[in-house]
Order: structure tokens, then sequence, then C-alpha cells
């Protein structure tokens, strides 16, 4: 089946990006297709850079960077929730004249309209909120 | 309906948070940006989501900006109707909207069918 993920929650603050994390690897691993995975709300939060778990803990972040390096995942954040909350690539750091940028760069960032077009192209939109 | 557009969705987005939450906004954002993209797309008011809609909203006095503005500028998008449940204004008590909204209220049974007709389902 073709799914498209929706995460809306940030690491360490609910479950929902953890869930949302084995979903979309036991997809792939059971040769489903996930056309996007598409990061809204504090979900934004998944694509940092500088989060650096304690060493004997999950790394949530890195799992998701090789996620997408092994699978070649699509996975946006939404650049409007981003900028809001403060997780922007460089191209939005000058934009924004911000000295500092702090997004990984497995994440593309990009508009609704994406998530609008994954909801339109794939079988099943699972959220995890 | 014959002239949709193919990969056309039925999206049904549920607002259940009280206003002036990021929450409210970015469902109305997701709202208007799937209309834009000529999704076929319901707006349902439950719970909480319902004092997004009540009468006399000052938001200005906490910095915020209007939600009533917002919703008022749907039908420009395509979205002629905001949907509310009728049992939640019944539990809040609510009986006057903001000037300028098309409302329509309508009982759990409508809120079941709505949600069973709908492809994608989002919850804020």
């Amino acid at each position: 089946m073709n799914f498209s993920i929706l995460v809306l929650g940030a690491p360490f603050s609910s479950q929902s990006a953890y869930s949302a994390y084995r979903f979309t690897k036991a997809a792939l691993e059971s040769k489903h297709q996930i056309h996007r995975v598409f990061f809204y709300q504090d979900g934004i939060h998944n694509s940092s850079a500088l989060a650096t778990p304690p060493q004997d803990e999950l790394d949530l972040y890195k799992a998701w960077q090789e996620l997408k390096q092994t699978y070649s995942l699509d996975m946006i954040s939404c650049i409007a929730a981003a900028a809001r909350r403060g997780v922007i690539n460089n191209a939005e750091a000058a934009r924004h004249n911000k000295a500092h940028s702090n997004m990984a760069e497995q994440f593309e960032l990009s508009g609704l309209g994406q998530l609008v077009e994954a909801v339109a192209l794939s079988e099943r939109l699972i959220s995890f909120g | 309906m014959s002239n949709q557009p193919k990969n056309q969705k039925h999206i049904l987005i549920v607002n259940q948070s009280a206003p002036y939450s990021c929450n409210a906004k970015e469902a109305l954002d997701l709202a208007l940006a799937a209309a834009t993209f000529e999704q076929r797309v319901s707006v349902l008011f439950v719970a909480d989501g319902c004092y997004q809609l009540l009468a006399g909203q000052a938001s200005a006095v906490i910095d915020q900006k209007s939600i009533t503005k917002m919703l008022q500028a749907f039908p420009i998008y395509g979205i002629e109707e905001l949907l509310v449940d009728s049992r939640s204004l019944k539990e809040r008590n609510i009986e006057n909207y903001e000037d300028g909204l098309n409302i329509r209220e309508i009982s759990t049974r409508e809120v079941k069918a709505l949600y069973q007709s709908a492809n994608s389902v989002f919850r804020f």
C-alpha cells in the first residue's frame, strides 16, 4: 500500500514521533511505499540538527535521518510551522536575517500544499498526533 | 460531480481546540491549503473548538490575531459553510456566533456520517 505519514508531535513531548518512526520503518521493511513523511505543528522539532540525546538512549533525530538515507524517503517540514518554532535551514536563516540555522540536511522545508498533495496521492494518510 | 479534478479527496478538518492556541490557527491554515489545492474540504467544530465561533471575541486584548476574520474569508476559498456539533454547543451553552459566519449545526448522527464519508480526517 502507498502511505503518507503526518507527524505532529515533538520528540520527548509525546510518543507521537517515535510511533510515527516505528510505523514508517515497519511499513518500508514490509515493502509498502511511503509517499511522504510530513512534519507539521510540533512535529517539526524532529528535524533539529542540534538535539543531542544521551548516548545510552535512542536518538530519534538520527533515526529519521538514517531512514531517509536507507530508503530515499521524502521528508518535508512545514515551512511556516518550522520558522515559527525556530528550526530552519540556511536559506530560511538568510531570508529572515538569522545568524544560524539548525535543520538537519535530510529534511526539506516546503508548504502545506505538500501535505495536501500527499493526501491526494496516497491510499492512506496516517496521522501521529 | 463530473467536474472533480483527478485525485480529489474529501478532507475533514476537525477543530476541537479552543481559539488562540496554535492548534486552532494551524488547523485553519491546513483547511485553506486543502481548499486551494481543489480538495473537497469539510470543516467541523466539536468540543472546545466551538469556542472559536463564539460571539464577542476580543483577540487583540491578548495580542492575538482574530480567528473570526480568518473564518470569514473561508467562502473565498470555496469553503461555504462551517459545521458545528450541536451537542458540543449545548454542553457549553453557546448560543451566539460571531457575525459573518455561515454556520450549520449538525447532529451526532451527521457527525458520524461525515467521518465515514471523508477520505482523510485531521483532528486539531
